[in-house]
């Protein structure tokens, strides 16, 4: 078989946000610069960020590496990962992913994923399983309830007052008031437009979580005022194997609400399956 | 060649709304529950009439527009309207400033309706392109990421569609069709006249050139639509592009009166309400992620974001810009005449309109005085509209049609029961032709 050339995506200079920014470090992934941040020893935990909050190293992955291997790739089209122009839904994400763990040699590995993140968290564990020694999903989106998602791009820039419960903890990780900001903002949102625009929930996935035996863990926020504990608990049903979690005193962006207290049940939960 | 060509916009406002006081948006979630369709019989048949009254008065063409979740504008099956105007017109060119063609998930559906729109008129439809506002996308299930793609993707299966025999296959990125061969394909060779409106956008503008189509800018200041056409200008000379000033429109809302004072007092509340009830919706709709690339975005943001919300426009601002045209029918002939003929450089004005509640009585009126007062000074000496010295595509008689036509090339045949060989049915009816000794013979006339 032919192996064809991917023509490598340029990397474009991204404004860095105010707080927390870190230099990332670069892969290539099939022509993909793919950047990803690594702190940390023990269990290897990748973690999958959500559909903002991107280039910085977070309170909470600080937390989290004290007592894991922790990996923290931007998907393509986010944080400091360029738009790739073939990328046009979940299969790409996945298939993506799954090549950027073989070139990081993780064949084994515990996989994360927050809201977006925990829906991709999710696909990729029903495409392969067997990669996973377990799955954690934080106040994942992608499954279809009772209560859908408010119009998340409707409502842009009213979206915070909804991700945190407490709006001091939003200041720190709030984007920046410049135009380059505002841009890459943009530029992340049309990532997110081509993802989930429509529909934004995958009607087979609930079937093909049967799949998933590995160790799984929901974790919900105490009260999510933007996303329905309905998708959690629709997950914690479809996995065959999980158990929830949930993190007192937080609104969606539990992350960074409560970062010590996620921090400590993820590590409870990666390492207990290890010991 | 008249100087300058006068069009009729037709939006269909529904201005029967509660004050923004108690609903501060007019587009996206404004609730339809607010729609009354009582009402709205009234709003729709006066809106039409006044678009088919545009042929009476010698206006070049009678145009419609396409918006979705609105009442701004309730319009959102433009050819609808315009078979409806075809319908209560014999001449008058009709334009549809839709088809938003990337809301469509089949694309074929447009180059089907268009052309049977364009057959039905004998000829007469402007077919514009328009890949909608970002509000469209709101109420939509297309992701506006792949606006531009399914935009100009589907452009080019219309375009092939009306130009190349079916049937054929399409296999492109954002459609799929096993068999494209619409029935019918359009009377204009190779197809209806494209326009394409914009608000600055520099690819759609290379596009645009490119194609060669006719260009219109629509709810944009004067210094703007400046720049837009001087690009399309350059454009056009450094792509070696011919180029004629009729290519080239701007939509103005303009109102005539007697005096200028008097314009003012007619036109000011209903043109208010336009931008200050109609357009009320928050700014960023205008371009959901991924409606525009990050650049594009930027440069709108650095030109348009400096523009006030058309809410916040005032009055004198909007004439000072020259959103519109308000006067007497000296004040508007001197500025179509030294700003649009002369600055400007442009053929044609989508000037008239119903403009938000202006009730149909008071809009024919400004008609008229510019059918009157207006037109005429920027006309030939015989003040037609420049299609009424183009020979019409279709005979307007039977016996016209007959000479003109003669035979089509296949007269309808069947078999029937009884008979070995084909008749033709056009003498199926005489019994001399179903009497098996007969032979099928050529009618005189199909």
């Amino acid at each position: 078989m032919a192996t064809s050339t991917i023509e490598s995506i340029p990397r474009e200079t991204v404004p860095k946000p105010r707080n927390y920014y870190t230099e990332p470090k670069f892969i290539d992934v099939e022509g993909l610069p793919t950047a990803y941040r690594r702190k940390g020893a023990g269990e290897p935990v990748v973690f999958l960020h959500g559909a903002g909050m991107t280039r910085m190293w977070l309170p909470f992955y600080e937390q989290l590496s004290k007592s894991v291997d922790l990996i923290t790739p931007e998907h393509p089209g986010f944080g400091e990962t360029p738009m790739p122009p073939w990328l046009r839904n979940f299969d790409d994400i996945v298939q993506h992913y799954h090549e950027f763990f073989r070139k990081l040699g993780l064949t084994k590995f515990h996989l994360a994923g927050f809201s977006l993140g925990g829906w991709m968290a999710a696909e990729y564990a029903t495409f392969y399983p067997d990669s996973l020694a377990s799955l954690t999903l934080l106040v994942p989106i992608g499954l279809r309830v009772k209560n859908p998602l408010p119009d998340i791009f409707q409502d842009g820039p009213d979206i915070a007052l909804r991700l945190f419960n407490d709006l001091s903890k939003a200041v720190d990780v709030a984007p920046d008031d410049t135009m380059e900001e505002m841009t890459f903002g943009y530029g992340e949102a049309a990532t997110l437009a081509r993802l989930v625009w429509s529909p934004r929930y995958n009607i087979q996935l609930p079937r093909r979580l049967n799949r998933v035996t590995a160790p799984s863990l929901v974790l919900r926020a105490a009260h999510d005022r933007l996303v329905s504990d309905e998708i959690a608990i629709a997950y914690r049903h479809a996995l065959p194997n999980s158990r929830d979690l949930v993190i007192p005193g937080t609104g969606h962006a539990l992350i960074q609400e409560e970062p010590t207290l996620v921090a400590e049940a993820i590590t409870r939960f990666v390492t207990e399956k290890h010991s | 060649m008249n100087a300058l060509d006068f069009y009729y916009f037709n939006t269909i406002p529904y201005p029967y709304l509660p004050p923004v006081e108690e609903e501060n948006i007019s587009w996206v979630s404004l609730s339809n529950k607010y729609f009354d369709p009582k009402v709205g019989y009234k709003v729709y048949n006066d809106a039409l009439m006044l678009s088919a009254a545009a042929e009476r008065f010698g206006y070049d063409g009678t145009l419609v527009n396409e918006h979705h979740s609105t009442a701004w504008g309730i319009q959102p099956a433009p050819n609808l309207s315009a078979m409806h105007i075809v319908a209560n017109t014999t001449h008058i060119p009709v334009g549809i400033i839709g088809n938003a063609l990337p809301l469509m998930n089949n694309p074929i559906r447009v180059a089907e309706e268009i052309a049977m729109l364009d057959v039905v008129s004998g000829g007469r439809i402007i077919s514009g392109f328009v890949v909608g506002t970002g509000m469209e996308y709101y109420s939509s299930p297309v992701s506006p990421a792949w606006a531009r793609d399914r935009f100009w993707e589907a452009h080019d299966l219309i375009i092939k569609a009306w130009t190349q025999d079916g049937p054929f296959i399409w296999e492109g990125e954002q459609y799929h069709i096993p068999n494209v061969n619409p029935w019918p394909r359009p009377l204009q060779q190779p197809h209806p006249p494209i326009w394409i409106p914009g608000i600055g956008s520099k690819d759609t503008i290379r596009k645009v050139v490119e194609k060669g189509y006719h260009y219109m800018t629509v709810f944009s200041p004067q210094w703007l639509v400046q720049q837009m056409f001087d690009e399309y200008r350059a454009l056009s000379e450094k792509m070696n592009k011919e180029f004629s000033r009729k290519q080239l429109s701007v939509a103005v809302m303009t109102y005539v009166a007697e005096t200028d004072a008097q314009a003012h007092r007619e036109a000011k509340a209903h043109i208010s309400w336009l931008f200050k009830r109609g357009l009320r919706h928050p700014q960023f709709f205008h371009s959901p992620p991924g409606y525009q690339t990050k650049q594009a975005w930027a440069g709108t943001m650095s030109v348009r974001g400096k523009l006030p919300a058309q809410p916040d426009l005032t009055y004198e601002e909007m004439l000072r810009e020259r959103y519109i045209i308000v006067g007497s029918p000296q004040t508007v002939a001197e500025i179509l005449h030294e700003e649009y003929v002369g600055k400007l450089g442009v053929g044609g004005v989508i000037c008239s309109g119903t403009w938000g509640p202006m009730p149909s009585w008071m809009a024919l009126k400004g008609m008229q005085l510019m059918a009157e007062e207006v037109m005429p000074l920027f006309r030939e000496a015989d003040g037609k509209p420049d299609y009424m010295r183009k020979a019409p595509l279709v005979p307007s008689t039977v016996a016209e049609r007959a000479a003109v036509f003669g035979k089509a090339k296949y007269p309808p045949t069947t078999h029937v029961d009884g008979l070995d060989d084909p008749i033709l049915t056009a003498h199926a009816h005489v019994p001399e032709v179903i009497d098996p000794s007969q032979k099928a013979r050529e009618p005189a006339i199909v």
